[in-house]
């Protein structure tokens, strides 16, 4: 049995400039994120229920991206992983279609040499992208497809030792939880909280330590979506601690009643010169000007 | 209320608060805490200064007089442990390998 | 190689680890644009993927012959030197990339690479070229500095520079790889493996089967030196010679910088300041970047404890102060750090080397923090290269016990590590003394705004009144500035 792993390694706190929406990332920073991570744990736990059945259960994770996604692959590969990796380019272009596109490159990867994975897993809700990406793969290899998964065992015997499904569970809302049979193939998404990640022992971290990465070349992108325009990213909106004091000061605060006000002030018909002067005096005499110089 | 006839100047441009400065930091929060703070010693100090000294805010004083703290945004400095007058009120240590904080302009 | 000594023996710790071959599960065809690894000559033989040099026969069968605890800047240096030298080494970092967890105050002073990677003016990721040096004393609103405009420290071969410890960190951890070191980053180590007769034989870590035996360690680990504390050689930093760094990383239109600081092209400037701290011994900083400007503080930690005053309210009250403030009008802050430095200075470094083990960089309190010269990354790795060499010596002649590695205190006392430090050793008692924090910038201040307001018809009243004057505003007495004067004599003698 064959088990994939896509990982998408992603700057978690991109750069996002406030006037123009440019998103920069820091290719050191980039990392799994828990989505990511737990699709690594559980195909590792697969592979280990697995090979103590006595089956021989291979691992394989794929990147596609530039070569700051090797420290990833790395540690993959001490866990006892295979790796490959997809070259793209660092910078994320705005097209509709790059996730299809990165399918497509994927799917070549995945099933390089006449090679079939039984199982493609990936995280759920990356952090730098809308999360279609499984959904593309299992439409291009043709695969089953069950996303937002928490756990994942497998079920029955299937030919070779390994299992002829799989038995997800699922979070619905109101607290349900679906359990889904997989048939095999398929791709599945896995939660962030549902695995935490093991490490790799040190000798194999060692091991893979400053080893290259096998590389393929990404090919050639074929849009057929165009994307016309694309709204500017945003930046990330963040938590502000709740406000201070109690909610009826706040109240009179915000709205400014019981506060006495300057009554309106009529300084009669007056000319453009004149006007200007008395607004002036006003404001410095509140002092939101300087005062007057000379 | 006397100050509303002459309402007060503009204040000055804000500095950010230190909730919008830790905002701008990366913290990869590792599963285990790595600074554990004894609250039973921290009753019988009287002048905590863990509460002011530490940089990123994590200490705050209980109504019962002991001290609550978070590891998850813990800049890993180290000034906590010094400034602890307390001996063994606070255990000190680094988080889980290639957890804690990310900087990336230091 | 020599075989080890007898004194290397240890336990044998597990078999060595298993070859790995990364893409085992991919398709056996070729893959093509495979990443072949960069081979220089002192590594030729790790030009097949993952066939790593291979541990000397002998005692503990898994040892490396040098594990070196942080990839920081002494870390990286001494990994080089060990890698140049045809040992196997490797480098741990707790962090995902070698410099995620260092934060700096300012200005590194690469020239000590010189020798060592002569094209680090091309190569090493600098932000700004400093050619602007200001020491800044603060009182209250006003401002009296010495501005220093030197254009030839753009020019090769070049003087102070500033960068990201990120970037910087990352390229000469890399040089170190490049050479033949074995990086292992997300690495934490948590103790000392202990050999006969309680000498240091490797290191614990915190990943499963995480020990690793080594002909000898060097810890760099950093401010807080854990390993260090743990071999004895040090008590552990104390409040009163360590310093709490603050800083604020704030962007701004290079523009908009080079106009505000005066500078051109990848001109940098950097600003040392005096009398800012709010009474807590310390000093702040200001310094530029590419697109961003630095700005923070450096608190002695046993100051600001008893001060009661949050550090990040004192790098406020610098951003607010009027000599600073238009530097950093209409900035975002980007990253907001906090570190440690070691400020006691030659007084109160810890033993530099024992059985097994060298301590280099903050680990061993080589930052200097002599009021006019703020060094430390310099330092580190100094003291980094002369570990890896001492190390690769010692391992040559089969003795890394104490004795063999004498020879590393005896290279740092003699190049500028130890020199600087030993010549300079009255300066951290110097500088955050309470008359040098609280009573000079005032006095200055003073001195300054009196001899250049002309208020005539009063005729000016002379220097040396107000010089008596201002110091008497400021409680200073003449006795005082003359024991000073004599003091500064003789520290920066």
């Amino acid at each position: 049995m064959l088990i994939s792993v896509v990982l998408a390694p992603a700057d978690p706190l991109p750069d996002v400039d406030p006037l123009t929406a440019e998103v920069r990332t820091d290719r050191r920073a980039c990392r799994l994120s828990p989505g990511d991570a737990a699709a690594l744990e559980l195909a590792l736990r697969l592979a280990d229920g697995l090979r103590e059945g006595g089956a021989a259960p291979r691992l394989l994770a794929v990147a596609a991206g530039p070569p700051g996604h090797d420290a990833a692959l790395r540690e993959a590969a001490a866990l006892g992983a295979g790796v490959l990796r997809v070259d793209r380019p660092p910078e994320r272009p705005e097209d509709a279609e790059y996730e299809a596109h990165t399918a497509e490159a994927l799917a070549g990867a995945l099933t390089r040499g006449g090679d079939r994975p039984d199982l493609v897993l990936c995280g759920a809700g990356p952090a730098d992208a809308p999360g279609a990406l499984p959904a593309f793969l299992a439409h291009r290899l043709g695969f089953a497809q069950a996303l937002g998964l928490l756990s994942l065992a497998p079920s029955g015997a299937g030919p070779g030792g390994g299992p002829a499904g799989l038995t997800g569970v699922r979070r619905l809302d109101r607290g349900r939880r679906e359990v889904l049979g997989v048939p095999l193939p398929a791709v599945c998404s896995v939660e962030g909280t549902g695995a935490e990640p093991r490490r790799a022992p040190l000798a194999a971290a060692l091991a893979a330590a400053g080893a290259p990465v096998p590389v393929v070349q990404a090919p050639a992108a074929r849009p057929r979506v165009r994307a016309v325009s694309v709204g500017p990213a945003r930046p990330r909106t963040r938590p502000v601690p709740p406000p201070q004091g109690d909610a009826h000061r706040r109240i009179l605060a915000l709205t400014g009643a019981l506060e006495r006000t300057e009554r309106p002030t009529v300084l009669g018909p007056l000319g453009a010169a004149e006007a200007a002067d008395a607004l002036l005096a006003f404001l410095r005499r509140h002092d939101h000007l300087p005062e007057a110089e000379g | 209320m006397s100050s509303a006839d002459r309402p007060r100047p503009l204040p000055p441009a804000e500095e950010p608060s230190l909730a919008d400065r830790m905002a701008t930091v990366d913290f990869d929060v590792g599963a285990r805490p790595h600074i554990t703070v004894d609250t039973r010693v921290c009753r019988s100090c009287t002048t905590k200064p863990c509460v002011t000294a530490c940089p990123a805010d994590l200490f705050s004083p209980t109504a019962d007089g002991g001290v609550l703290f978070n590891y998850e945004h813990c800049f890993e400095c180290g000034t906590c442990y010094l400034v602890c007058n307390e001996a063994g009120a606070i255990s000190w240590g680094y988080p889980d390998g290639g957890r804690g904080v990310v900087f990336r302009k230091g | 190689m020599t075989s080890p000594s007898a004194d290397d023996r240890r336990p044998a710790d597990g078999p060595p680890p298993p070859p790995v071959d990364l893409g085992a599960a991919a398709p056996s065809e070729r893959v093509d644009g495979a990443v072949a690894p960069r081979s220089t000559p002192s590594a030729g033989d790790r030009a097949a993927p993952l066939r790593f040099r291979e541990p000397e026969p002998g005692p503990g069968p898994g040892a490396v012959d040098a594990v070196v605890v942080g990839a920081g800047p002494a870390g990286a240096a001494a990994a080089l030197e060990l890698a140049r030298a045809g040992r196997s080494v490797v480098l741990l970092e707790r962090g995902p990339f070698p410099g995620a967890k260092n934060v700096y105050g300012g200005v590194i002073y690469p020239r000590v690479l010189d020798g060592v990677l002569p094209d680090w003016r091309e190569e090493a990721p600098v932000q700004r070229w400093v050619v602007r040096r200001s020491t800044v004393m603060l009182s209250g609103e006003r401002a009296v500095s010495v501005d220093v405009r030197a254009p030839a420290w753009g020019r090769p071969p070049g003087n102070g520079v500033t960068a990201y410890r990120s970037d910087f960190d990352s390229w000469l951890a890399g040089e170190a790889v490049r050479a033949g070191a074995r990086l292992v980053p997300s690495t934490t180590a948590t103790g000392l493996l202990r050999g006969p007769g309680g000498r240091v034989a490797g290191v614990r870590t915190d990943r499963p089967g995480g020990d690793l035996p080594a002909r000898v360690v060097i810890a760099c680990d950093g401010v807080n030196s854990l390993l260090a504390r743990e071999a004895g050689l040090h008590p552990g930093p104390r409040a009163r010679h360590v310093a709490l760094g603050v800083k604020e990383v704030i962007a701004l239109p290079r523009d908009a910088i080079d106009q505000r600081f005066g500078l051109s092209g990848d001109e940098g400037a950097d600003f040392e300041m005096l009398g800012c701290t709010g009474g807590i011994p310390g000093g702040g900083f200001l310094y530029t970047n590419a697109e961003t400007v630095a700005v923070g503080a450096v608190l002695s930690v046993e100051g600001l404890a008893s001060s009661g005053r949050r550090p990040e309210e004192v790098v406020d009250g610098i951003k607010r102060h009027p000599a600073i403030a238009p530097y950093l009008r209409g900035g975002t802050v980007k990253e907001y750090a906090a570190h440690l430095v070691p400020e006691g200075g030659y007084r109160h470094m810890p033993r530099l080397y024992g059985d097994g083990i060298l301590v280099a960089g903050d680990a061993a309190g080589m930052t200097l923090a002599a009021g006019i010269w703020l060094e430390g990354v310099n330092f580190a790795i100094g003291a980094g290269l002369a570990a890896g060499r001492a190390a690769a010596e010692a391992l040559a002649l089969g003795d890394t016990g104490r004795r063999g590695l004498a020879r590393y205190g005896r290279a740092l006392r003699s190049s500028f590590v130890l020199a600087d430090h030993a010549r300079l050793r009255g300066a951290p008692g110097l500088v955050l003394s309470p008359r040098v924090q609280q009573r000079y910038p005032g006095l200055a201040a003073d001195l300054a705004q009196a001899a250049f307001t002309v208020d005539n018809p009063a005729p000016k009243p002379g220097l040396a009144r107000l010089l008596l004057r201002a110091a008497r505003a400021n409680g200073v007495r003449l006795h005082h500035l003359a024991a000073d004067a004599w003091r500064v004599a003789r520290v920066f003698r």
